[in-house]
């Protein structure tokens, strides 16, 4: 009996150049599509239909009326809560958070159900400055813990002011 | 004079750190690339918020409107007068309740009802707040009612 005496194993050469080929495609393909998009949030705003119903709903609450009056380039002139004016520069949102801190939540920063607040705008106020006054009534930013604080859990636009003349 | 027999020395490049690295890539561009169908209007400039966060739980029923201007490559505007943008292209704030009157019928032959549909305003920093506000009554009238108001979220400074 003859037995083949096989010197070595056949080595199998594996053809990487096809794989290769497909697999920079898929690579350019999802470099390509890849779109960077930066962290959305947003701010619940209650709007109910209605004037009655809007009515019967905030008897029960606290209503905190804020006031952003505009000039007429769209800048801020004045905040007020309630009947005091807070000015215009820009610790004037922080002035508004921590006073809403006093009214709603007694000092601890707590979470109030029973208030609600109202922002009334000018009409061409611009709307950064409502964003920065909706935040600053909604909550805060607990300087140890880095988390956010719940103030005022319920906000509304007051009626639409009416559009000055010369914005036409 | 021995010559030598030189057989053409091939040179085995070693392939597999490269597909290594390669398929890392591959792994990291597919586990960003959300092709989620994002509704954003790249033309709006949000204005920017630390308390602005993502919602704790996803909305079932959203519909995004976005309003913002016409700018030139350079962030200059071209009409200082704000559009919406919508799928039919830039419409004004009044010109948009024939859509949402649409999207109002859509939602209630799907019987969905407009009330539990969340209408995701997105508004650039420098519109006039009363031509959103004018955008919320509008979209009211259509008998929607929850309303949300993006920013970008802001990373907080120490």
């Amino acid at each position: 009996m003859i037995l083949r005496h096989r010197s070595s194993l056949q080595k199998i050469e594996m053809q990487m150049a096809p794989m290769i080929d497909v697999v920079f495609q898929l690579l350019i393909f999802f470099m390509l599509t890849l779109k960077i998009l930066s962290p959305e949030g947003d701010f619940n705003v209650n709007m109910p239909i209605g004037q009655a119903r809007a009515d019967e709903d905030t008897e029960l609450r606290d209503v905190i009326p804020v006031r952003l009056s505009a000039n007429p380039d769209g800048t801020l002139k004045d905040v007020a809560l309630g009947s005091r004016s807070l000015g215009n520069d820009e610790r004037v949102f922080d002035r508004l958070n921590n006073d809403m801190v006093g009214l709603v939540g007694r000092g601890a920063g707590g979470f109030s159900d029973e208030v609600e607040v109202e922002i009334d705008f000018d009409y061409g106020l611009r709307y950064n400055y409502v964003i920065q006054a909706l935040s600053a009534c909604t909550g805060r930013i607990n300087p140890q813990t880095k988390e956010v604080v719940t103030l005022v859990d319920k906000v509304k636009f007051a009626k639409p002011r009416p559009r000055p003349e010369s914005a036409e | 004079m021995r010559i030598k027999s030189t057989q053409p020395n091939v040179v085995d490049l070693d392939m597999t750190p490269m597909i290594d690295i390669v398929f890392q890539l591959i792994a990291f561009f597919m586990i960003v690339t959300n092709f989620e169908q994002t509704q954003a209007d790249e033309r709006v400039k949000l204005p920017e918020n630390q308390l602005a966060r993502p919602p704790m739980t996803p909305r079932d029923q959203e519909l995004y409107v976005n309003i913002g201007f016409q700018r030139d490559d350079q962030g200059r505007l071209l009409d200082p007068q704000p559009y919406v943008f919508s799928k039919e292209g830039p419409k004004t704030v009044t010109g948009f309740g024939s859509e949402l009157q649409m999207e109002s019928r859509v939602a209630q032959a799907k019987k969905i009802d407009p009330k539990t549909i969340t209408v995701v305003i997105r508004a650039d920093s420098d519109t006039p707040a009363g031509v959103v506000q004018d955008l919320i009554k509008l979209a009211q009238d259509h008998g929607f009612e929850k309303f949300a108001l993006k920013a970008k979220s802001q990373p907080l400074d120490e």
